[in-house]
């Protein structure tokens, strides 16, 4: 269990009265982050199928990420958007439930009422304000669209491939994970992320998400938010068993009428790689704030580099000839 | 009744920006441009000094110790911006080429140490205990000048292609950001160059460096036009046409037009710390424009994100 974010009250250290005390404590310092222990066996991928059509929105993943790994309240404030009122991913919310309300504009009254009917007295006492218009393909029907969103544990994560210290590391059931003791809080994992999951801690100064409760999962235990939702609308278990839970349940929706069913991050696309916890949708991804097109910034990389590198050579000659031409 | 003041958007959550800026800020404007003091102020030096020894070498023998100065308030800066401060050597934990940032630190950290070994060889022939102008001395210092050119290189080329090699809004579309900072770093240098060369009365190494910050100032207007157009959609969106014409102005202004017809007037030391003055300015404009992109485009998210390249 992560009790870091408690550790608020500096707990009195034994008193050491050797005098090579700081001496040894700055040696740890130094060597412990270099040493490396003996690597876990690989086990079969394991991560999250989140089937979105039954979510219902009760947030009893948000209050069992936060109650297990011991994270911190986040305040309240009203956001706007419907009862999302954790607002986003952050340090101290990994777990974060979105609601989006889709349901179609009544008339006006004024329109209710036949005109043929006589009227003494006149209905439009104020003025009717615009109506939002229908927007186009959404049904005439309402509905909840609620998701509960969490770090997608990329299988080609740029957070990984960022990180200048080798904290976050693919662990031996392939989640994406933050080693606490090794971050230095850079937060080039923050800028690299296209997914807005990873955030810097105010507390530790630490990059904290989602570690798909590695501790309980080493246990042989599911995650906390799979464990505790009551609709299984968060699945959790070896990825290919899921994905093709997954496609069956898009099949069974489709037959049912629902043709925009989808799965989201099941299957690797020409600019990102496959995620380990994939999403069932029957909207566009933008609506459930998700990047239609999520895009690997590494994919830009070379051709950077190789852009800087061609300037600074011609830089360099214009320099040449100038010292050159202009010394004769 | 439902009415567009509300209703809940069935678009939820379409248009915002899904990325989350990170925590760089002003420490991070001053780290990028001190990088590009340090680093053009070394390559441009160690590269005079090698082309040109008669000229160059008494003007390198005093660059060399600025660009180690600049060079640890640059670092200073980096791990002031880190979350936990103490544990900025684990960035040398590993060597992770793939990663920008690890491949910049180590540059830096590889550069700082041949930049010391300059400084002790000079310091070995300053303090009279060994002769500087030939033998072992002489041959060490060229040794680590010619050994530090490619991981200062390195140190300038990194920082662009790190901020390129993001998610960000901005920052992701900057093709040309990289080649920007290599360019301004050499011109920054040429700059600083010429100032130490004034300051010390030496004058062919002056004549040498006047044309060559002209020039240079000039060039620079390539990739920052070719930045400003990769960032053109986000500015846009951002800002008011009046607001980007009065940077952009005061960029050239600042960037161009005043160094160019300084230098033209004069090479005195008044107009080199002029020149330098007025470049360091523009160059801090440019990369508070710049870093400070992600966090705008986050105050602005429920704008619609504007179409960019990628």
């Amino acid at each position: 269990m992560a009790i870091e974010e408690l550790d608020v009250v500096r707990r009195p250290q034994a008193e050491d009265t050797s005098p090579h005390g700081w001496f040894v404590a700055l040696l740890e310092r130094l060597l412990v982050p270099i040493r490396r222990g003996k690597r876990p066996e690989p086990q079969p991928a394991h991560g999250f199928y989140t089937d979105t059509t039954v979510c219902i929105g009760c947030k009893a993943c948000e209050v069992a990420c936060k109650q297990w790994n011991q994270l911190p309240a986040d305040g309240f404030e009203f956001t706007g958007d419907s009862y999302d009122n954790t607002g986003e991913l952050s340090a101290s919310s990994w777990r974060h439930v979105k609601f989006v309300e889709q349901f179609p504009t009544p008339e006006p009254i004024s329109q209710l009422v036949p005109q043929s009917t006589p009227q003494r007295f006149s209905l439009e006492v104020l003025p009717t304000p615009a109506p939002v218009p229908q927007t186009q393909g959404q049904p005439d029907w309402g509905r909840w669209l609620m998701m509960s969103d969490v770090c997608k544990h990329c299988v080609a994560a740029p957070c990984q491939q960022a990180c200048p210290t080798g904290a976050i590391i693919y662990n031996e059931f392939a989640n994406v994970y933050i080693q606490p003791d090794i971050c230095n809080g850079c937060t080039y994992c923050v800028a690299a992320c296209p997914f807005g999951v990873i955030t810097r801690s105010m507390t530790s100064g630490h990059a904290r998400k989602c570690t798909l409760c590695y501790d309980r999962q080493k246990d042989g235990l599911m995650p906390a938010c799979a464990k505790v939702c009551p609709t299984a609308s968060i699945q959790f278990g070896p990825i290919d068993e899921l994905r093709k839970r997954a496609r069956k349940r898009v099949e069974e929706l489709q037959a049912k009428g629902v043709t925009s069913a989808h799965v989201y991050g099941d299957a690797a696309t020409e600019t990102y790689t496959e995620l380990h916890s994939f999403y069932l949708l029957v909207d566009r991804p933008e609506v459930y704030g998700l990047p239609e097109k999520p895009f690997n910034p590494w994919i830009h990389m070379m051709g950077d580099y190789l852009r800087t590198l061609l300037t600074g050579a011609l830089t360099f000659a214009v320099l040449l000839a100038v010292f050159l031409l202009w010394s004769k | 009744m439902r009415t567009e003041t509300n209703t809940p958007n069935p678009q939820g959550y379409a248009g915002r920006v899904v990325t989350k800026p990170p925590a760089w800020h002003d420490l991070v404007v001053l780290d990028v441009l001190f990088n590009n003091l340090t680093t053009g102020l070394f390559l441009v030096a160690a590269v005079g000094e090698l082309a040109v020894p008669v000229v160059f070498t008494p003007v390198a023998t005093w660059g060399y110790p600025l660009a180690l100065l600049l060079l640890l308030i640059d670092l200073g800066f980096l791990v002031l911006d880190l979350g936990d401060k103490l544990r900025f050597h684990h960035m040398l934990r590993v060597f992770k080429p793939s990663s920008p940032m690890s491949l910049g630190t180590w540059c830096l950290t590889i550069y700082s140490l041949f930049l010391t070994a300059i400084l002790a060889a000079e310091l070995v022939v300053i303090l009279g205990w060994l002769p500087g102008d030939a033998g072992l001395v002489w041959w060490l210092r060229k040794l680590a000048v010619i050994g530090g050119l490619p991981f200062a290189f390195g140190s300038a080329a990194y920082k662009g292609v790190l901020f390129s090699t993001t998610a960000q809004p901005g920052w992701k579309d900057a093709r040309w950001l990289g080649a920007y900072l290599m360019n301004s770093a050499l011109l920054l240098g040429a700059a600083e160059l010429l100032t130490i060369a004034a300051l010390m009365d030496e004058m062919r190494a002056v004549s040498l460096l006047r044309p060559a910050v002209g020039l240079l100032a000039v060039i620079n207007l390539l990739p920052l036009g070719l930045l400003a157009n990769d960032f053109y959609p986000l500015l846009a969106n951002l800002h008011p046409r009046r607001e980007r014409l009065a940077t952009g102005f005061a960029i050239f202004l600042l960037g161009v037009a005043v160094p160019a017809g300084l230098l033209a007037i004069s090479g005195g030391v008044v107009v080199a710390l002029a020149v330098l003055v007025v470049l360091v300015l523009a160059n801090l404009v440019v990369r508070h424009v710049i870093i400070r992109l992600p966090h705008h485009m986050g105050e602005a998210s429920h704008r619609p994100c504007p179409p960019t390249g990628s």
